[in-house]
C-alpha cells in the first residue's frame, strides 16, 4: 500500500500534445433552411474553436444548397465544405455517411471536435461516422468546453498521461441526478451531438467572411440499398413548443385527460404560449408525444413555465430547467419540482388552475377598462 | 422466394427507475440494491420481431448483453414467443461505452449466424444515447431505418417498407435485406405475454437441460472478440467527472395550507406572470 502511495506521488504524468484540429460541424437543413440546432452548434462550436485557436468549420451536404454556406459564415463559421449533388437531396443515412467519411479521410488532419445536433438526422449520422472511425461519441450533450484531463488509470497505461486540450462533453446523466463529463482524448475527432434549443447562436453578422470549399462526391451502389419513397411534412397548426414564450405543462396529476382542456385555457390568457406534458401522461395516450417535454421530449426554455402536476422527476428536469420563471402546482408538498421551482403553490389543481384563469381574466379586464364585451364574444 | 426470416433482437436490462428500491436519498441509483427490468424502450423492438415472425414466418433470436442476471430479460423475451435466447456475459466487458458495446453485439449476431432483419429499441432509459443500433448497423455493413413506427415486408423482392419519424414530419423508405431497424415508441406496444409462453418458461425454469438448449451464454472467447476492443480498454470515452446536479432557481418560494385563490394572487403578485399575458 506505502509503495502504492510513493509511486503516485513520484510520478509525473506524460504529457500529450495533441495537434489541435479544427472544429467540425455538420449542419443540417430541411426544405432550404438550416436548422436552428445548426446555427446553436455554430455558436458553440466558436466558443472551442477559439480556445483551441483553431479554425471553425461546418460541412453542408444537399442538393441546389443556394445561399446556405454564405449563411453559415455569417453565423460563424470560417470553413465551409459543400457537397451539392442530386443524390443527396433527401437525408438517408448511407449516402450522408460516405460523404463525411471521405471528407474527413481526405483532411491532412482530423478535426479536433465534430459536433451534429442531437436530431433524428444527427442521431442516426453520428453514430456511424464515429463507429467507422472508431472513435469517441457522447449524445445529447446540455454543455461543451475544452479543458485539460489527468489520466491515472492503471488498466491501460498506453492511455495515462495530461491531456491540455480534450472536449468536455457533458451532459445529465439521467435518473441518477448526476451531470456527466465524457471525455475521449485519446482519438480525433472526438465526436458529441447537442441537444436542440440548448446551445445559443451567435447573432448573424453579414460582414463575417470566409471560405467555401467544393467537396467530392463518390457514392458507391452499395450506399443506394436504402431509397427514400416519399417525405411528409406536417404542417403544425399549433406553435411549436419550443418557440413558446409561455408554456403550460401537465402532468398525472392532472387526473385526467380533460385536465388539459383547462390547461389550454390557462394558455389562451397568455400571448404565445403552449400546452406541454410530462412523458407519463404521453404514454397514456393523454396528448399527443409533439407536447412531451423532457428528457425523452422536447428541451425547452421559455420565459414563463407553469408545471401543473408534474412531480418535477429528473427525466422532466432536465427538458425544462432553463426556463425563465418556473411556477409549481402539485398537491404533493415533498414533490421534487418544489426544490427547483421559483414559485410553487401546493394544492389540487382542478382548484389551483381554474382561480389562476379567474385572477388572470380579471387582471386583464383591471388593466384595459372597457374591453370586457370583447373578451366575452371570444 | 425468401423467407422463413431469421430476425434478431437486441434487449438490454436496465435498472428500474419507477421503482424506489436501490433508490439512494441523494437521488442516485445503487445499482447493485436496484430492481432491475426489460430497458422499455426494447419491447416496441421485440413486439417488432415478433410480429414479422407471426406475419411472414421466420425464427426469432434475442440478443443480450450484460452480467448473468441478465438473462432475467432472456426469459422475459421467451415467455413474449421469442425461440432462442443469446447472453453474452463476460467480466471483460465492464465499463463499454458504446463503442465497445456495439463492437462486442456485432460480433455476437456474427457468432449466431445468418440474419435479415435486426430489431433494436431506439435507446435505453440508463444511457439514452440510441447509438448502439447504428453503430453495429456500421460494422456490419447494413442500411439503417432508425426512428421506426411502422413497416411492412415485400417478400417478394426481398425489400422492407418503412415508415421513420423525421423532424415535424415523416419519411418512407424502402430497403434492401437485411437491415437494422431502431423502433420509436410510437410503434405497437408490446402485447401480452401467451399463457404457452409462460408454461413454457416455467417448465424450462425446472429443466436445466432443457433450458441451456434454448438460452445460451457466451463470453467473448466464445464469440472470437477481441478483449482489447471491449470493455474499459476498447471504450474510447470514460466518465471523467460528475456533478451533482445543483438546485436550480435558488430557494422556492412555495404556497402552502391557504385558500387556492389567496395562494394564486400571492404568486401573481411575487412573480411575473403579469408581463405575458395576451393583450387582446
Amino acid at each position: 500500500m506505502t509503495e502504492q502511495i510513493n509511486l503516485e506521488n513520484n510520478e509525473t504524468l506524460p504529457i500529450h500534445e495533441t495537434p489541435r484540429g479544427n472544429v467540425l460541424v455538420i449542419a443540417e437543413h430541411i426544405m432550404g433552411e438550416l436548422q436552428p440546432v445548426t446555427l446553436e452548434l455554430l455558436g458553440a462550436g466558436r466558443l472551442l474553436t477559439d480556445k483551441l485557436g483553431t479554425k471553425l468549420t461546418c460541412a453542408i451536404v444537399g442538393y441546389k444548397l443556394g445561399d446556405m454556406p454564405e449563411k453559415l459564415i455569417q453565423y460563424g463559421a470560417d470553413l465551409v465544405y459543400v457537397a451539392d449533388h442530386p443524390e443527396l437531396e433527401v437525408y438517408r443515412t448511407l449516402p450522408y455517411r460516405r460523404v463525411v467519411c471521405d471528407l474527413l479521410e481526405s483532411l491532412p488532419e482530423q478535426p479536433h471536435v465534430c459536433l451534429l445536433g442531437s436530431t433524428t438526422t444527427g442521431r442516426d449520422l453520428a453514430p456511424r461516422i464515429a463507429a467507422h472511425f472508431e472513435t469517441g461519441l457522447t449524445a445529447d450533450c446540455t454543455e461543451l468546453d475544452i479543458g485539460p484531463y489527468e489520466h491515472k488509470a492503471k488498466m491501460d497505461p498506453s492511455k495515462i498521461g495530461l491531456y491540455p486540450d480534450c472536449l468536455y462533453a457533458i451532459r445529465p446523466s439521467f435518473g441518477e441526478s448526476l451531470k456527466a463529463r465524457i471525455l475521449g482524448p485519446w482519438k480525433n475527432p472526438q465526436m458529441a451531438t447537442t441537444r436542440p434549443g440548448v446551445m445559443i447562436p451567435l447573432k448573424m453578422d453579414m460582414s463575417r467572411t470566409g471560405e467555401i470549399k467544393e467537396i467530392a462526391v463518390n457514392l458507391k451502389p452499395e450506399d443506394f440499398r436504402l431509397q427514400v419513397a416519399q417525405v411528409v411534412r406536417e404542417i403544425a397548426s399549433a406553435l411549436k413548443l419550443t418557440d413558446a414564450d409561455v408554456i403550460i405543462s401537465g402532468g398525472y396529476g392532472l387526473g385526467t385527460a380533460d385536465g388539459f382542456k383547462l390547461l389550454k385555457e390557462l394558455a389562451d390568457c397568455f400571448d404565445n404560449a403552449a400546452v406541454g406534458a410530462s412523458r407519463k401522461v404521453v404514454d397514456l395516450g393523454w396528448i399527443p408525444y409533439d407536447n412531451q417535454v423532457g428528457q425523452t421530449g422536447k428541451t425547452v426554455r421559455p420565459k414563463l413555465y407553469i408545471a401543473c402536476g408534474i412531480s418535477g422527476a429528473i427525466q422532466h428536469r432536465v427538458g425544462m430547467s432553463k426556463s425563465g420563471t418556473i411556477i409549481a402546482i402539485n398537491k404533493d408538498p415533498d414533490a421534487p419540482i418544489f426544490k427547483f421551482a421559483h414559485f410553487g403553490i401546493v394544492g389540487d389543481v382542478q382548484q389551483v388552475v381554474p382561480e389562476m384563469i379567474r385572477q388572470l381574466k380579471k387582471e386583464k379586464l383591471g388593466s384595459k377598462p372597457g374591453v370586457e364585451a370583447v373578451v366575452h364574444s371570444h | 422466394m425468401p423467407g422463413p426470416y431469421d430476425i434478431f433482437v437486441l434487449v438490454k436490462q436496465v435498472p428500474d427507475q419507477g421503482s424506489k428500491a436501490g433508490l439512494n436519498p441523494d437521488g442516485t441509483i445503487d445499482r447493485a440494491r436496484a430492481k432491475r427490468m426489460l430497458n422499455p424502450f426494447d419491447r416496441y423492438a421485440l413486439q417488432a420481431a415478433l410480429h414479422t415472425k407471426r406475419t411472414y414466418g421466420g425464427r426469432v433470436t434475442c440478443i443480450s448483453m450484460g452480467p448473468p442476471p441478465a438473462v432475467e430479460v432472456l426469459l422475459e423475451a421467451l415467455e413474449h414467443g421469442v425461440d432462442r435466447g443469446v447472453l453474452l456475459s463476460d467480466r471483460r466487458l465492464a465499463a463499454s461505452d458504446t463503442l465497445a458495446t456495439a463492437y462486442a453485439l456485432h460480433k455476437t449476431i456474427l457468432w449466431c449466424g445468418h440474419y435479415d432483419l435486426i430489431f433494436c429499441g431506439l435507446q435505453t432509459t440508463d444511457g439514452d444515447t440510441a447509438q448502439v443500433g447504428p453503430q453495429i448497423a456500421e460494422r456490419l455493413n447494413l442500411p439503417q431505418v432508425t426512428y421506426c413506427e411502422d413497416f411492412s415486408l415485400d417478400v417478394e423482392n426481398d425489400r422492407l417498407k418503412a415508415r421513420r419519424i423525421i423532424e415535424g414530419g415523416c419519411q418512407h423508405v424502402i430497403s434492401q435485406l437485411p437491415a437494422l431497424i431502431t423502433v420509436a415508441n410510437s410503434y405497437h406496444p408490446l402485447e401480452y405475454k401467451s399463457f404457452r409462453g409462460a408454461w413454457k418458461v416455467a417448465y424450462l425454469q425446472r429443466h436445466a437441460d432443457e433450458l441451456s438448449k434454448v438460452i445460451t451464454t457466451v463470453d467473448l472467447d466464445i464469440i472470437g472478440a477481441e478483449s482489447d476492443r471491449c470493455g474499459l480498454k476498447g471504450s474510447p470515452t470514460i466518465v471523467a467527472h460528475t456533478d451533482k446536479v445543483g438546485e436550480l432557481g435558488g430557494s422556492c418560494k412555495v404556497s402552502e395550507g391557504q385558500a387556492p385563490e389567496i395562494m394564486v394572487s400571492d404568486v401573481l403578485k411575487a412573480s411575473n406572470v403579469k408581463e405575458f399575458l395576451a393583450v387582446s
